[in-house]
């Protein structure tokens, strides 16, 4: 069972490494230009060249991925001349980039020409004073030194500069003689949890995703722990009563719900129960962030639309795999034998009948947590699907990324469990 | 009366005696130059010629009158609207965004639905008697919600952020008449004045464009990080694209009804959803109202027993707007055949439910005060085919003309760009339709050759013009002229619209400017529609805005 595991695990991160590359290669290839979402349409080709530049997205896409991978900190501390640290900001707890200048935590900015040093106090204020910075000639002759600017970026300032260059500040892009003239993005990888910030809502996506990952994880849990025991005995049951009234009204249901779009079960039970009877919300309206838990009426409607779509398909896997096993020779040796029937499905048939089922719901798992988009924009739910579309249409590569790695996550340890449930359900698999 | 009242008012004030103008008009242009709305009234009353009753004037938008003590204070209100990314309020090109803001922050001036601007912010205001000169008297006593005093260094700190070119304000092509900062000075604490390089009787109006709230002077350019207003409410949370929540705040300068200050609800709270959750939800009782109901939403909620629907009459419309500097639009010919095709009823039934009003080509709309009634031009398929025939056979080229038109799939763009591509084809156009999503359509808006483009109401007539018919110093289009068309009687006599307060003779320059644009202007204007505001019935206090904004200080809800 252990090398099982291991065997697995280590297929696991080799198939999120791929999966990460495939997706960076997506993004690189389809994604549009995020500057002029941010900027505008009018904003000017150098406005956007220079938010490229701000954004670390002049770095070649190798670069990219390893900084996205495995963080930036290594490299910009080689050109930092003082150690880089991580601190929460006092207000947000969001994680800021500092470098510590004996012992103070420092950050730089550019005024005019001039460098200011922005010191935090150990009582959380800032403090800001004329920097005295040792700067390095470098090749060209040019006076530079590299530090944290307020924006996360390792910067390289070139002094006494007469380039002009745009920096995008708070209140929008100035341009200014001198300054900065390279950036890397400081960021940790996603492999050290840092999943870099969103370029939307301009905060860390871990700090929106996880709620929205949360609230996905309610709604395909409540369906599917409501749906899988039903779907599982209703299957059984007409899987063993093959070609009688019962078995052709189960197929029938289920095929019925199955085959109707979620769009539409949505619109008819928002009809029939949000609007004409009222006896339930009709959309998931999240007045707090915690709506689930203060009102759980609201998940009613989209658990029974996620039913309606998950149960006829389970239902049916079931009832084939059932009828097969049950046609099989050791069953029918079971009968001759005399076996009460009760004890021939449950004791013989039904571990084996359950072995194709569980494939399928396996892969459930993964569909209910990221694709039940149409769901989550009908009833206005804001889960990861919704994020996931929002984030693509925006071009904000590191929400993308960061909720498809964590799909694609769930995914590949959903099938983790199936294979370990496969093994509890048929010993040979464990041996093989 | 102790007030100084400009010499414009008064020969308007005998225009009104002699019914030149009407009431509505003399209001607009008294207050628009300064004198109170009290003092307007009382001099408008003057006038036989009068309406029945004079309202009483309020500070504020009028409210409907509500029996006093019978205002109930608390309760929350839940509105279905997209909470959108928000970071310099200056720079704000979105409706829905600035009516987060404007729930924190404030305004100097305020125009009500009834199209009448008056001081909000300011006291009140003085134009010198060439315009050109306006003096912003400051309200004391406001404070804003960290506590400080609000003075003409915040007022001065909005205006640098407005004209400062590296914010990207929309500001800054209005204020056009202001030469940066040099412009605008401080006399004392709360007294500014704007020295005008062109006269313009709009300034007021232009106070309340959307993105001129009122910052404080320490404001960073993260508004969620820095609510910091005047206004009625703080912001508790904002979550982009899940929802935005807002709690009253206890010591807010305006007082109610009742002797204490406003607002009357406790809580205002905006969910993320679309329009068609908004409109189940409404229906099933989950929020209280949404943000811009669709005609479609229009009629699905309109009989409701539970709600209550406010419509006004706006200058909001759908421009189909061709490029001039681009195949084949730069040829007159080819707009005119355009234009001709439009069955301007077809188009308003089959996009807007005949809920509007019919246009001319010409973005003026019968709701400006000094609109010029012109006849609305009968679709001529014929006409439009003769034009083209000239036009192919002059470049050699055969009919039916190729062209793509692209729009959003949104409110009505679909059914315009539908019923449009129907109705042109006995012309001779083949009219392939683009429709992306809203996002994908606002990425490209400005640069594709023939398109959809939804415009917003803007209270007076020369305010929309000068933002997307004229060129900047240098000759280039301004950012928003998305057709880049300039023309150069057409922008001498806006300028000179923009100067002219008499309304008649300014209807005359009006009129000008619309023959032009009909006879060789770059869009094709259907119709205007109406706005709709639906709400719950508990909600009293509800007025609708022609530009979709929110008005909920006021606003109470029935136990």
């Amino acid at each position: 069972m252990a090398r099982f595991l291991v065997r697995n695990l280590f297929s696991m991160f080799v198939t999120m490494f791929l999966v990460s590359l495939v997706l960076f290669f997506l993004l690189e290839v389809a994604g549009g230009d995020v500057t002029v979402r941010l900027l505008g349409v009018f904003a000017t080709p150098e406005q956007r060249e220079s938010l490229r530049r701000q954004l670390g997205l002049d770095a070649p896409a190798w670069q990219r991925y390893a900084d996205w991978l495995i963080g930036s900190d290594w490299r910009a501390q080689q050109l930092s001349p003082y150690p880089l640290t991580t601190a929460p900001n006092p207000q947000t707890g969001e994680q800021e980039w500092w470098a510590e200048v004996d012992g103070a935590l420092t950050r730089w900015r550019m005024v005019e020409g001039e460098l200011l040093a922005i010191q935090r106090t150990p009582d959380g204020r800032e403090v800001t004073s004329p920097a005295s910075v040792t700067w390095t000639t470098d090749e060209t002759g040019a006076e530079v030194f590299w530090g944290v600017d307020t924006r996360n970026n390792l910067v390289k300032w070139v002094r006494g500069s007469d380039l002009e260059v745009l920096v995008l500040s708070k209140a929008g892009v100035r341009s200014e003689r001198g300054g900065p003239q390279q950036y890397i993005p400081l960021r940790k990888g996603i492999v050290r949890g840092d999943a870099g910030m969103s370029l939307q809502t301009n905060r860390p996506v871990s700090a929106t995703i996880f709620s929205r990952a949360a609230n996905s994880l309610i709604l395909a849990a409540a369906a599917f722990v409501l749906v899988m025991p039903l779907a599982l005995f209703f299957g059984v049951l007409a899987g063993v009563n093959e070609g009688k009234p019962l078995d052709r009204i189960i197929s029938i249901t289920g095929l019925g719900f199955t085959a109707t779009p979620e769009f539409v079960v949505g619109v008819f039970l928002i009809l029939i129960f949000g609007i004409w009877l009222r006896w339930l919300p009709a959309t998931a309206v999240f007045l707090t962030g915690d709506a689930i838990f203060r009102d759980p009426k609201i998940l009613v409607l989209p658990v029974l639309t996620l039913m309606a779509a998950e149960f006829g398909y389970v239902a049916r896997i079931t009832r084939a795999s059932m009828v097969e096993v049950m046609q099989s020779p050791y069953i029918r040796t079971a009968f001759i034998k005399g076996l009460p029937r009760r004890r021939i499905i449950f004791r013989h048939a039904l571990r084996n009948a359950l072995m194709a089922p569980i494939t399928v719901v396996m892969l459930q798992i993964n569909w209910l947590i990221g694709g039940v988009i149409v769901v989550e924009v009908l009833f206005g739910i804001p889960g990861l699907g919704s994020y996931i579309y929002d984030a693509a249409i925006f071009g904000d590569f590191n929400a993308v990324a960061a909720a498809a790695m964590l799909t694609v996550l769930i995914a590949v340890l959903t099938r983790l469990i199936g294979d370990m449930l496969y093994t509890y359900l048929n010993p040979r698999i464990r041996f093989a | 009366m102790n007030e100084r009242i400009h010499p414009l008012v008064l020969q308007a004030t005998d225009k009104l005696r002699q019914g030149r103008i009407t009431r509505r008009e003399f209001l607009r242009y008294a207050t628009l130059l300064g004198v109170s709305v009290g003092t307007a009234y009382a001099l408008s009353a003057c006038a036989p010629a009068a309406a029945p009753t004079a309202p009483t004037a309020g500070e504020a938008a009028p409210a409907a009158g509500a029996a006093p003590g019978a205002i109930v204070r608390g309760g929350v209100l839940r509105k279905g609207m997209l909470v959108q990314q928000v970071d310099h309020p200056a720079r704000l090109s979105w409706i829905e965004g600035a009516n987060a803001v404007r729930l924190v922050n404030e305004y100097l001036t305020v125009t009500g639905p009834d199209n009448i601007t008056r001081p909000y912010l300011l006291e009140r205001w003085e134009a010198s008697d060439d315009v050109q000169t306006w003096t912003l008297y400051l309200r004391k006593g406001i404070k804003f919600n960290n506590g400080d005093d609000l003075t003409a260094d915040d007022v001065l700190f909005s205006f640098s952020q407005w004209l400062d070119p590296a914010v990207g304000s929309s500001m800054l092509g209005l204020l056009s008449y202001l030469d940066g900062m040099d412009s605008v000075e401080k006399v004392d604490d709360y007294t500014i004045r704007l020295h005008l390089t062109s006269p313009n009787i709009g300034v007021p109006e232009h106070l309340f464009h959307y993105p001129a709230v009122i910052l404080h002077r320490d404001f960073q350019g993260d508004w969620v990080k820095q609510p910091v207003g005047t206004g009625a409410f703080t912001l508790v949370e904002y979550l982009e694209g899940e929802r935005a929540a807002f709690k009253a705040r206890p010591d807010y300068w305006r007082m109610g009804e009742d002797g204490r200050p406003l607002p009357y609800l406790d809580e205002i709270v905006f969910v993320n959803l679309d329009k068609d959750a908004s409109v189940a939800a409404m229906q099933s009782g989950q929020i209280d109202t949404f943000f811009k109901p669709r005609p479609s939403d229009f009629l699905a909620l309109k009989d409701n027993p539970e709600l209550q629907v406010k419509s006004v009459a706006t200058a909001n419309c759908f421009l189909v707007r061709m490029r001039v500097d681009m195949e084949p639009w730069n040829d007159n010919r080819v707009r005119t055949a355009l234009k001709k095709c439009q069955d301007r009823q077809k188009i308003l039934d089959f996009s807007y439910n005949g809920e509007g009003i019919l246009s001319i080509d010409a973005h003026f709309s019968p709701v400006h005060p000094a609109y010029a009634e012109r006849p609305i031009p009968p679709y001529d398929p014929e006409g439009a085919r003769a034009l083209l025939e000239e036009y192919a056979a002059e470049k050699g080229i055969q009919l039916p003309l190729k062209v793509t038109l692209a729009t959003k799939n949104d409110l009505s763009e679909p059914e315009i760009a539908q019923t449009l591509k129907e109705l042109a084809a006995p012309a001779g156009f083949d009219i392939t339709l683009d429709i992306t999503e809203p996002n994908g359509y606002w990425d490209r808006w400005t640069e594709v050759p023939l398109g959809i483009t939804i415009w917003a109401h803007r209270p007076l007539d020369t305010m929309v013009p000068p933002l997307a018919y004229t060129a900047d110093a240098d000759g280039n289009p301004v950012p928003w002229n998305e057709t880049r068309w300039v023309d150069p009687e057409f922008v001498e006599k806006l300028r000179k619209a923009e100067l002219t307060l008499d309304v008649e003779a300014r209807r005359e320059i009006i009129g000008e400017l619309e023959d032009i644009m009909q006879e060789r202007g770059p869009i094709g204007n259907s119709y205007w529609t109406n706005e709709w505001e639906i709400i719950r019935k508990e909600f009293q206090n509800v007025v609708a805005h022609p530009s979709n904004f929110d008005f909920y200080y006021e606003v109470w809800k029935q136990a």
